[in-house]
């Protein structure tokens, strides 16, 4: 698959699946589920078929805690977590589908990911794993594991898109993304400037499951 | 063990009062304000001795503060992230809801501890968790051997009356664990507590204090930090 690399691409892509299945619900009753994989093509257009997702500022959903991606569904359908983008796929969705469409994802294994700015990865790497002492940011790896392959409390962090990481840090930071329910993630990125947060996020990306 | 059976002992004498005081709004008593009374039972305390600890549950519990106090919860050896490993389980207990309850100030901590990040159920499992734990890193000690002037600067000030001979404290009375804590945090611990800026200070430890001058405060700190974990000193009758 090969899109044009930037937010506009998954932009564009985005009006087109939303008109297309717009169209498709509106004739569609309302109890009418579609099976799992006529569901999974409209994920696969930005997230990939396996959630290796390519497009810089789309998530690998691949490998997360099936738990964490239902609830990441829930919160963007119920507006606590705020993406242009999602907001705009989510309605044709129903709540019934969260739960096979989390435990597909969940299953699939994660690819390794590049660095954008393989410069920075030494320095993104003392801070995910020693933190910021100066203002008590804590060491990413205390919760993310040093591996960043996570657990069911914490997500998946190994080979993510660092656009992405880099935005959603920004967005905790400035409590835009504000619906962890264990509200640490605003605190830890507070605790961190914008050249901390592009060095971990290109530190992130280098990180590989272990065999 | 020792600190399990001390919990379930608590825990028996405090069921009635506790249900009571839960009940009602609870506000913060600091040193040096009105009201403070040196080891109050806060309801949350009294709740969280009733409910005991489990390891396991602990060392899961705890994950979420590794990311500061280490995997090993060794802390780190320059002292800003304290030692807890082989602290009383009573300690831990009254100094993570004190924390939580706005007694004793810590800033840095406050929204990985306090709820929802960290609910009530899980402070017993943690403290648990911690208190059977030993260190096997090393802490960080004072630049030069200062312990002979310490040691005569702690008996002196009948400091054991509190922390014991070795520096091992007292889980009944939640008198924490001195020994082998990082001499950085020790130092800073002594002056927050004097100056009452820790907010919850034992007014017997600030008399017993009092005189410190700086170079007290590092030969002290230095001399603790020295000592091994009071677990493996055998104590002759
Ligand atoms: C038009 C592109 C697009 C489509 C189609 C799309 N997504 Fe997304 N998805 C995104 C973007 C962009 C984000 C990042 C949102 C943000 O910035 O918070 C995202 C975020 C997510 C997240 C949060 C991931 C995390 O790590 O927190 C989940 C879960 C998710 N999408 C699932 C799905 C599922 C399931 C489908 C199919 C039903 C789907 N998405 C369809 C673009 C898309
Ligand atoms: C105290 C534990 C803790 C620490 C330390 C921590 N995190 Fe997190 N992190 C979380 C939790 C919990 C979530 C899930 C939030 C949710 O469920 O909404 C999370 C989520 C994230 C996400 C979003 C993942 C996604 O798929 O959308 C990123 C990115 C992230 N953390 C990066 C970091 C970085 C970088 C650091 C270190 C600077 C760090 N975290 C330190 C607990 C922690
Ligand atoms: C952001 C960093 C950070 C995180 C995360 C953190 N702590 Fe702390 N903790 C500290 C600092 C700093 C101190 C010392 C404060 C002071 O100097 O008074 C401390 C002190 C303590 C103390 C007091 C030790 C003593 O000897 O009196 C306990 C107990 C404690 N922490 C437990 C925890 C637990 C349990 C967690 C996880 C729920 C946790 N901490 C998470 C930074 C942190
Ligand atoms: C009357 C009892 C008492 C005496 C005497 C006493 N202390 Fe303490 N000390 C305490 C208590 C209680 C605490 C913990 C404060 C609290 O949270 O309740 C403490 C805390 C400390 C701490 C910080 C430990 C930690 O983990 O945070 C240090 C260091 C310390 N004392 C050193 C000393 C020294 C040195 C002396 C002698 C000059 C001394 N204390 C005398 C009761 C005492």
């Amino acid at each position: 698959m090969k899109y044009k690399n930037n937010r506009i691409g998954s932009a564009v892509l985005a009006c087109g699946t939303l008109v297309g299945m717009l169209l498709l619900s509106a004739t569609a009753r309302a109890d009418d589920i579609p099976p799992l994989e006529e569901r999974l093509q409209l994920c696969a257009g930005c997230h990939n078929p396996d959630g290796n997702s390519v497009i810089p500022g789309n998530p690998k959903l691949s490998g997360l805690d099936a738990k964490y991606i239902a609830r990441q569904l829930s919160d963007f359908k119920e507006g606590k977590r705020v993406s242009e983008v999602m907001a705009s796929i989510i309605p044709m969705v129903d709540e019934k589908e969260f739960k096979p469409l989390a435990a597909y994802f969940s299953k699939q294994k994660r690819t390794d990911g590049v660095p954008e700015k393989a410069d920075l990865v030494a320095a993104g790497k003392q801070i995910f794993d020693e933190g910021v002492i100066g203002t008590a940011a804590p060491a990413c790896a205390g919760c993310h594991n040093e591996d960043g392959s996570g657990s069911n409390k914490f997500p998946r962090l190994s080979g993510q898109d660092p656009t992405y990481v880099k935005a959603q840090m920004l967005n905790f930071k400035n409590a835009v993304r504000n619906n962890d329910p264990k509200a640490v993630m605003q605190a830890v990125a507070k605790r961190l400037n914008e050249q901390e947060i592009e060095a971990v996020a290109e530190y992130i990306v280098t990180l590989k499951e272990a065999e | 063990m020792k600190n399990i059976l001390l919990i379930i002992f608590v825990a028996l004498f405090s069921l009635q009062a506790g249900a009571a005081a839960a009940a009602e709004a609870y506000t913060p008593k600091v040193y040096g304000k009105k009201g403070y009374v040196w080891d109050e039972m806060t309801p949350e305390r009294v709740q969280v001795l009733k409910m005991g600890g489990d390891v396991d549950r602990g060392k899961d519990s705890f994950r979420g503060c590794r990311g500061c106090h280490k995997a090993d919860a060794a802390g780190v050896r320059e002292g800003v992230y304290p030692r807890l490993t082989g602290q009383h389980a009573s300690v831990l207990i009254k100094q993570i809801t004190e924390i939580r309850a706005g007694i004793r100030s810590n800033p840095k901590m406050l929204p990985f501890v306090e709820d929802p990040a960290i609910a009530m159920e899980e402070i017993g499992d943690i403290a648990a968790y911690l208190s059977a734990l030993t260190s096997v890193r090393e802490n960080g000690k004072g630049a030069e051997n200062m312990s002979a002037r310490g040691k005569k600067l702690y008996n002196d000030n009948k400091c054991y009356t509190c922390h014991g001979k070795n520096g091992e404290g007292n889980a009944a009375k939640a008198y924490p664990v001195v020994a082998a804590q990082h001499y950085g945090y020790l130092i800073r611990e002594m002056k927050l507590i004097k100056h009452g800026t820790r907010g919850n200070s034992n007014p017997g430890m600030v008399k017993a204090i009092a005189k410190f001058t700086e170079a007290d405060y590092e030969a002290v700190a230095d001399y603790l930090a020295r000592l091994p974990d009071y677990r493996t000193v055998v104590v002759s009758k």
